[in-house]
């Protein structure tokens, strides 16, 4: 059937040639595929990264359970909602994803990214334990702190297991040491400086940028020195103020209730529980909440600002100072 | 009016097609929904999951309209009945079975649960087009080696076999073949994204592409009486050009992924092959149905393929040459500009395809003689102006945010990459619901065709108003034709230029300008000229039916 009619048919000689052609072709494909594959191009493989404890091969585990590339790109590949992931570790750094991944409805701010800069394997990562010296190495985590700190993501929160954040960060300096070939191209200019970018958010970031000014205005009532605390470390990305729970408890009616521990326990949640917990959350953690979720925050807070988180608390429970 | 019994094997695999398509068009206009407002069904139904969904039964329905038209033509190829009719039961059983729990597995993603064991995922495995899980693409194997099986015993001996023969045999057989490359959790991201491109690159242009070459082929045959011999021709050229262009082909998927620069050169010059046998097949469309000047036999039947066909050349073709090139890919990559050529390619040729072949089995099932066409006909144009508009506005809202993302850098997408993209987010779910009042259209039509309530002397049967073959329905010349494909392609040298334009200096310093301009001026260029260069190809057919042979009242029968 390989001829015009009335014309005389060559059907098997045609075939085999086309086959043959096709073979040479297949010959130089494979020799290509082969050659991509060869230890001699150095490319990274997922089983020398890690990031602490956890490996990139378990990251890529975790990044297809929870489909990933369903909303986000990766080397190019993947859903359009999210932008790519590919090199969101070596400009955000692994500080800022421990703040953001946890609660990702919420951009985190410059404080919630500094409270994770404790965590061993961060250090061990970066070599960086302050939040300025974190924020000039990686700019893109300042441009995000600055821009959008403490404003609502796209994201929806996920309830992560423990060690699935950090598997995550492990899977994504994998990818962010891959070589792509120079996709995506870099920026040849600073796309800030563009109509197309939006301005920067209004008053109600910029004063949690400057705490300063608002600190310096008055001596502070302990209730709004709490709230503009809350504000500052983005407390609310996990806490709602309400009886919720977005990824910790919520706050609503939590002072004065009766919690349960993880070990069984029921205890009152006075004063000093709730301080204790904030400055160690694992100390004495909630039953159905999983250890390592939320930092400590013993070395960012002074017993002063403690106690005005707490005094802010108990007005949610309806209760006066 | 049906030849073999066994042809109506078909026919709920038919069924299944159409309510996966209505299905899979909801979940379409939902994740459209949810790319202007996020927060819609957060937390119930996200947008990964919601679009796992839409991309999973896209697949499933496509392959059902393939296995139903396989199944429906097969006897016909062979002049005898299907072999092992139980098998074919039992493949829709597992077919319908796998589809549902697929659908359910999606949504474990929500919990992050993917089903590890022996180092595979068993419940779902989220790579995109390969999101079932390990469970079910075992199924799927066995069901792909059932229709391999059946349709090579059903064939007569090989020395029988003429190029339609070869062609859905060698389809059906690397159907199977294929599909073994997903089965494998690869740790690398590199090498799992070599290989997720075997199955998705190679299933649609080495197989599906093969069997649509084929199906189209015959369903000429049948709806044209045009030559086995001819259409054999144009068979054996076009499978013979897919696989020539497409095997390299795939060498276009690896220019980013982390494999060598070399793949830059491979994939941008073999690929660039890979519309050629879609002109052939295009220009074979035009042949066959024109080697006479009978009317119509099956109005929306051939409306549909002669839809495939287009789209195939437009969206598969053309939007795909665009972006083929490493100088064009590196900005299209990762961006709604690759959407826009993926719907009109996939529904437009294989959906098509399937809803074409449905329209021409299902009334000869039903022993239904003739049917109101006008129905069939308007949910055509419904999905195919849909389609074309959601193109438009996936290319031009991708463009600018190739500017936005990749030129400038911005990359917060709820604030700076969205807005801007804001009116073309907005066009999306416009188009998308017109598409899915047609699609409603045809899924009632055809499920109901023969089964409706009608009036005998209703002016539904009777012939189209009398129209003088002049002006716009006069006949289509070759000469025309060309011109028309011409116009496709010049509009497609514009696209192509608008998106390397992206490479000059003084896009990069931040002037989008020529960009925009070639990017308004080539989408909907192209996308008129196919609109309108189908219509006046339908119109100057329609015209045929007032002339005095009037074929269309014979019954409707396989010419085979």
């Amino acid at each position: 059937m390989s001829c015009k009619p009335g014309q005389p048919c060559h059907e098997g000689r045609l075939r085999r040639m086309a086959l043959g052609v096709l073979s040479a072709m297949a010959l130089i494909f494979v020799l290509l595929s082969v050659a991509s594959f060869l230890d001699s191009r150095g490319q990274v493989i997922p089983a020398d990264v890690s990031y602490g404890e956890f490996g990139a091969v378990e990251g890529r585990r975790v990044f297809q359970a929870y489909n990933c590339m369903g909303c986000h790109t990766l080397l190019g590949n993947g859903a359009y909602l999210g932008p790519d992931l590919t090199n969101i570790y070596e400009l955000a750094g692994p500080a800022w994803l421990e703040a953001f991944m946890p609660s990702a409805r919420g951009w985190p701010t410059a404080a919630a990214v500094q409270v994770q800069l404790q965590k061993p394997e961060q250090i061990a990562a970066t070599g960086i334990d302050s939040i300025d010296e974190y924020l000039a190495r990686y700019p893109a985590a300042a441009e995000r702190v600055a821009r959008r700190g403490g404003g609502s993501t796209h994201m929806p929160n996920l309830r992560f297991r423990p060690g699935e954040v950090g598997k995550l960060i492990a899977f994504l300096r994998y990818t962010s040491m891959m070589n792509t070939e120079g996709w995506p191209p870099p920026p040849k200019v600073d796309g800030l400086a563009f109509a197309l970018a939006s301005p920067m958010p209004g008053a109600a970031v910029a004063a949690t940028v400057t705490p300063d000014a608002v600190a310096a205005a008055a001596p502070e009532d302990p209730v709004a020195m709490g709230e503009r605390l809350v504000a500052d470390f983005a407390c609310t990305a996990c806490h709602a103020t309400d009886a919720g729970t977005l990824i910790g408890p919520g706050w609503g009616g939590l002072h004065g209730s009766q919690v349960t521990l993880d070990d069984g326990r029921q205890v009152l949640a006075d004063d000093a529980y709730l301080a204790e917990s904030i400055r160690f959350s694992d100390a004495a953690l909630r039953a159905g909440f999983a250890a390592g979720t939320m930092p400590s925050y013993d070395a960012l807070l002074s017993a002063e600002q403690v106690d005005a988180i707490v005094a802010y608390l108990r007005t949610l429970s309806g209760e006066a100072q | 009016m049906i030849q073999y019994q066994t042809q109506r094997l078909s026919m709920r695999f038919f069924m299944l097609m159409l309510v996966l398509f209505a299905l899979q068009v909801g979940f379409g206009l939902l994740i459209a929904l949810q790319h202007i407002d996020p927060s819609l069904l957060e937390g119930r139904l996200n947008f990964n999951i919601a679009r796992s969904e839409h991309l999973n039964l896209g697949i499933i329905w496509i392959l059902a309209g393939f296995i139903g038209t396989i199944l429906f033509v097969g006897p016909l190829l062979s002049k005898r009945e299907l072999a092992a009719p139980w098998m074919i039961k039992f493949l829709f059983y597992a077919l319908l079975a796998v589809t549902i729990w697929n659908v359910v597995a999606q949504g474990f993603a929500r919990e992050g649960i993917a089903g590890w064991w022996m180092g595979q995922p068993w419940i779902h495995e989220g790579l995109e087009y390969l999101e079932a899980g390990r469970a079910a693409d075992i199924v799927i194997l066995i069901g792909f080696s059932i229709l391999a099986y059946v349709v090579l015993r059903t064939f007569p001996p090989r020395k029988d076999w003429n190029e339609i023969h070869w062609a859905l045999a060698l389809g059906v057989i690397a159907l199977t073949l294929v599909w073994i490359f997903g089965l494998f959790f690869i740790e690398r991201q590199d090498m799992s994204e070599y290989f997720r491109w075997y199955v998705v690159h190679y299933w649609v242009e080495g197989v599906w592409e093969v069997i649509h070459i084929a199906l189209v082929g015959f369903l000429l045959v049948l709806l044209f009486d045009a030559k086995v011999k001819s259409v054999g021709y144009a068979v054996f050229w076009g499978v013979a050009l897919v696989w020539l262009s497409g095997l390299i082909g795939n060498a276009h998927h690896y220019f980013w992924i982390g494999t060598p620069e070399f793949w830059q050169f491979w994939g941008s010059l073999f690929s660039a092959l890979e519309p050629l046998p879609l002109i052939f097949c295009f220009w074979h469309v035009y042949l066959d149905a024109h080697h006479d000047r009978r009317p119509l036999k099956n109005a929306p039947a051939f409306y549909f393929i002669l839809g495939s066909v287009v789209l195939e050349q437009v969206g598969a073709g053309i939007l795909g040459f665009t972006m083929t090139f490493a100088l064009t890919n590196v900005w299209s990559h990762g961006t709604w500009v690759t959407p826009a050529h993926a719907h009109l390619a996939l529904f437009g040729t294989f959906g098509m395809l399937g809803l074409a072949a449905a329209y021409y089995a299902v009334p000869l099932m039903r022993g239904v003689e003739r049917y109101d066409e006008r129905i069939g006909k308007l949910g055509f144009w419904l999905v195919f102006v849909g389609m074309l508009g959601m193109a438009f506005a996936f290319a031009l809202g991708g463009t600018v945010q190739v500017f936005a993302y990749r030129t400038l850098g911005l990359d917060w997408f709820g604030g700076d990459v969205f807005p801007a993209m804001n009116f073309f987010k907005m066009l999306v779910p416009l188009f998308g619901a017109l598409f899915t009042v047609g699609a409603g259209v045809i899924v009632w039509d055809l499920l109901t065709i023969g089964h409706r309530r009608v009036r005998p002397a209703s002016d539904a049967y009777a012939p189209p108003r009398a129209a003088v073959a002049t002006g716009w329905g006069r006949t289509l010349t070759r000469y025309e034709s060309s011109l028309w494909l011409a116009s496709m392609w010049f509009f497609g040298a514009v696209i192509t230029l608008g998106l390397l334009s992206f490479n000059l200096a003084s896009v990069q310093a931040g002037d989008p300008t020529l960009p925009y301009v070639l990017a308004w001026v080539g989408y909907p260029g192209l996308l008129l000229v196919t609109l309108l260069f189908v219509w006046r190809f339908l119109a100057s057919l329609e015209t045929r039916v007032d002339q005095p042979a009037r074929e269309a009242l014979l019954p409707m029968h396989p010419a085979a």
